[in-house]
């Protein structure tokens, strides 16, 4: 009898779930109707349509810049979690933005956030779901383009051009350059505009200029001096740190070693690289493909072994602040990484937090002291043109409101008040006319630096004006002092090297994998610099062949076969 | 079956469906559960055998190259998911190896203790570990074993040893996951083999004294066989798994120094399927993890039918 009864129940649930999977195939169906336009031949077949629809409706939906009826559009927005930031959908920018929007072109503004640091997972689910931003913003080109693949995003081809009268401000800003960055060469198809560079610096080395003065050294001006100084650093432990010399770190990285030491990687590069070998290898930013790139990590590992970095970094993944801890409890001597990376967040930066925890003189100051070959500095710069990638995803039905949205926080004006707030609040204006950024509270707080998960299109000191940036830019970082952020400034800048842009169109080989390559070169380096030093070469050469028969070698093979059919044997751009 | 016959018992279903509907009610919950987060997914295994977009219909999308087994050819040409199928077993089988007696091992022990306040207090701080997530676990384990900051390795450094590399190197990363997995478990995989504990019937005990057992021979002889059932059902789920487990344990406790032993396919699954956008590939894998895991539960029921044992069906 209760074995019946099981049987029944089990027997409803099954024909439950029947109808449940029958109903979730209509659902599917249904919304398979809705966006037929999406796979990715019917893509290319609804775009025309909708340019048609444009051309015919055109720039005869605005008056005067506004729509006649209020439209309302999605905007993606970082959410950096900080610690006492202000809400990023709901702060003073975000309402002006919002007011903006809707008094010059009536079009009412969400704001949508998404985890900085998990944003392509993020924003894949979105986008999985169909419920992605209007406007979507990302730093993974790869991502863009899979998705553009799958039919859902919006080619922007003839859009651009057709509303190119109503957007002017966004031409002005972001040029042909960025607006066509990622044209495909054969096809045409812009699936994305590329946000612009304001601030080119990228990586300097920082050290610890208390403890220079402490063991009467100057600053290192070579690479061999930085040794030594890593060495008197770990040698005089007890004199810098006392009671807790046992916690000297003279040198500290993080797992991200082609990041956090890509000053050295970058001195051992061939200064004579022709464009076409760094494009072949540019897939990787970290350049681990780059021939010379395995003697600059046998250095770090005969640091590593000779006890001068750090032991555990490792074992810390993104976003770990062990590390930042550690170096504002004061106990690194020296590190690597973004160019104002100890002026950050005003009184929890790194500095402020050393002038706290261990003195007055207790601070960080940038260095130069790895040369190339050539007696250079040379370190990478950032290109000024293709940052941030602008994507529409095929769920916008606003494409026109979207783009002026492009266009309001490119206007001079607004990125000049999304980067520099209200006077009196979050800045000041200096004798020099100079903008002094200031430490702000609640909803005036900046989660970003400069505000630029807002300023989507602008990434760096701007204020709308070139003039007054560069005026500004050693006044940017409340509670630093000028002078140093001014020298860092200086010295990223030095020797810097222009990243150059080849477009030869997709890259096949590329597709999918970039997320398991760039965690299999992070295995790379990681396992090299914590090898013995007798293993070192057998350790970087099995780790390599991994990483190359993953998919590297995959892409070098293509770059190399598309470069030679664009430039033939050619070693340098035309 | 006569008529007269059916409708007797379809009256009798009446009455206990009246008696008992409420244990049904309650038991739809778990059912609904169960259907909406186990069944109607399984529509979508068919993306394993698809050339699949997020966007539009999995019905109407083409199949893949192959007969649709493309991903699945792909999947074993795959480097990594070849490291993440042969990590799966090592880890799988040594925690079964080891994790698995813990618990009996434990339940054994308490068992054999007297003093009830003290027997109740162990068993409550066995069972502690088990709701602490693994991302705490492995936070203590950071803080305990880093190679620098460890407290175990501040430690044997201070005694003038040399850091043992617990988590920074392939071998001793294999012995602290297995050893925290141990630990995380132990105690709350006794309470099953505890309640079979008790149903033993005393008797025996009281008549193997009589005959002049002493401890072991009474663990051995009396309780091991009592619980035999409940180990071979547990032991028969666990190789269910072998190719399994769970994903936050191994997300955990991975770094890159240690990827090439503690990748395993959930994790793998994870970075090609979710971050790297590959859906069908992950599909297949996740599809073929699952076939076998359920012919290695098949093959476990049958052997321990053919042993005598019960298994689970």
């Amino acid at each position: 009898m209760k074995k019946k009864v099981l049987s029944m129940l089990l027997a409803s649930a099954m024909a439950l779930s029947i109808v449940a999977c029958g109903q979730s195939d209509g659902g599917a169906a249904t919304t398979s109707t809705e966006t037929t336009g999406t796979d990715a031949t019917a893509t290319e077949q609804a775009q025309p349509e909708a340019t048609a629809e444009a051309e015919s409706a055109g720039s005869s939906e605005l008056t005067d810049g506004k729509f006649a009826d209020t439209r309302s559009i999605t905007v993606e927005i970082y959410d950096r979690g900080n610690d006492g930031g202000s809400d990023p959908e709901n702060n003073m920018y975000t309402e002006y933005i919002k007011k903006g929007m809707l008094e010059e072109h009536n079009v009412e503004v969400t704001f949508k956030k998404v985890p900085r640091w998990t944003e392509t997972e993020d924003i894949n689910n979105l986008l999985a779901a169909q419920e992605a931003p209007d406007i979507c913003v990302t730093y993974s080109y790869p991502t863009v383009l899979t998705y553009a693949d799958m039919g859902g995003v919006i080619d922007l081809k003839d859009m651009i051009e057709d509303y190119k009268a109503d957007t002017p401000n966004l031409w002005a800003w972001l040029e042909d350059t960025n607006m066509l960055w990622d044209k495909d060469p054969k096809t045409g198809s812009v699936w994305a505009i590329e946000g612009r560079r304001a601030e080119q610096q990228r990586i300097v080395t920082f050290v610890r200029q208390d403890w220079l003065d402490a063991l009467n050294m100057k600053a290192p001006t070579t690479t061999q001096e930085f040794e030594d100084m890593l060495v008197a650093f770990r040698d005089n432990a007890d004199t810098l740190l006392g009671k807790d010399a046992s916690k000297m770190v003279p040198f500290s990285t993080s797992y991200d070693i082609g990041w956090r030491a890509n000053n050295i990687i970058t001195s051992f590069m061939d200064p004579k690289i022709t464009d076409k070998e760094y494009y072949i290898n540019g897939f990787d930013d970290r350049m681990v493909t780059e021939p010379q790139t395995k003697e600059a990590v046998r250095l770090l590992n005969k640091w590593y072994n000779d006890g001068l970095m750090w032991k555990d970094f490792a074992l810390y993944g993104s976003g770990d602040t062990t590390e930042d801890d550690m170096i504002k409890a004061g106990y690194v001597g020296a590190f690597q990484h973004n160019w104002d990376y100890v002026f950050r967040n005003g009184e929890d930066s790194i500095n402020a937090n050393l002038k706290r925890n261990v003195g007055e003189d207790a601070k960080f100051v940038a260095v130069d002291c790895f040369k190339n070959a050539d007696g250079k500095y040379a370190k990478w710069l950032y290109s000024t043109a293709g940052d941030r990638k602008i994507f529409f995803p095929t769920t916008n039905d606003e494409p026109l409101a979207s783009l002026l949205y492009l266009d309001f926080i490119s206007k001079p004006e607004t990125i000049k008040y999304l980067q520099a707030g209200d006077e009196g609040v979050t800045h000041e204006v200096l004798e020099s006319g100079a903008i002094q950024i200031k430490a702000a509270e609640g909803d005036a707080i900046q989660n970003s630096g400069k505000n630029i998960d807002y300023t989507i299109t602008c990434n760096g000191t701007y204020f709308g004006d070139w003039d007054l940036a560069n005026l500004s830019i050693a006044y940017g970082y409340a509670e630093a002092d000028p002078e140093l952020v001014d020298a860092a400034n200086k010295i990223s800048l030095a020797d810097g090297l222009e990243p150059i842009n080849v477009n030869v169109g997709v890259i096949e080989a590329e597709a999918g994998v970039g997320d398991t390559l760039s965690s299999k070169r992070d295995q790379i380096y990681d396992n090299a610099v914590v090898a013995a030093a007798a293993d070192f070469d057998s350790v970087w050469d099995s780790y390599m062949s991994d990483y190359l028969s993953s998919g590297g070698q995959a892409i070098i093979d293509e770059r190399t076969a598309k470069w030679a059919e664009y430039f033939g044997d050619a070693d340098m751009l035309p | 079956m006569s008529k007269p016959v059916k409708a007797q018992s379809n009256q009798k279903f009446g009455v206990y469906m009246k008696k008992y509907w409420q244990l049904y009610a309650m038991l739809a919950l778990p059912l609904l559960y169960l259907l909406i987060f186990k069944y109607i997914p399984m529509v979508y295994v068919q993306i394993a055998f698809k050339k699949y977009s997020l966007m539009g219909s999995i019905w109407t999308q083409p199949l893949a190259k192959n007969h649709g087994f493309e991903y699945f050819i792909k999947a074993f040409q795959n480097n990594d998911f070849r490291y993440a199928l042969k990590n799966t077993l090592t880890l799988n089988l040594l925690d079964l190896i080891f994790g698995f007696p813990a618990p009996i091992i434990f339940a054994l022990i308490l068992n054999e203790l007297c003093f009830t306040r003290y027997k109740k207090v162990v068993q409550t701080i066995a069972y502690m570990p088990h709701f602490l997530s693994w991302v705490i676990i492995y936070s203590l384990a950071l803080q305990l074993l880093a190679p620098n900051a460890g407290l175990v390795n501040m430690v044997i450094q201070n005694l003038g040893g040399e850091a043992i590399p617990f988590l920074n190197d392939e071998a001793h990363w294999v012995g602290s996951y297995i050893g925290f997995g141990i630990w995380q478990n132990f105690g709350w995989g006794s309470i099953v083999y505890l309640a079979a504990i008790a149903g033993i019937n005393p008797e025996l005990y009281e008549a193997a004294s009589v005959d002049g057992a002493g401890r072991f021979r009474k663990i051995w002889h009396i309780t091991l066989p009592g619980i035999k059932p409940t180990i071979v059902v547990l032991l028969i789920m666990s190789l269910g798994n072998i190719l399994g487990g769970g994903f936050d344990r191994p997300f955990a406790f991975q770094n890159n120094l240690v990827m090439r032993v503690a990748d395993v396919i959930a994790t793998f699954v994870y970075r090609v399927g979710i971050k790297g956008l590959q859906f069908s590939l992950t599909t297949a894998v996740g599809l073929f993890q699952s076939v076998v895991g359920v012919f290695f539960l098949l093959m476990a029921n049958w052997i321990s039918r053919k042993l005598g044992e019960r298994g689970i069906w």
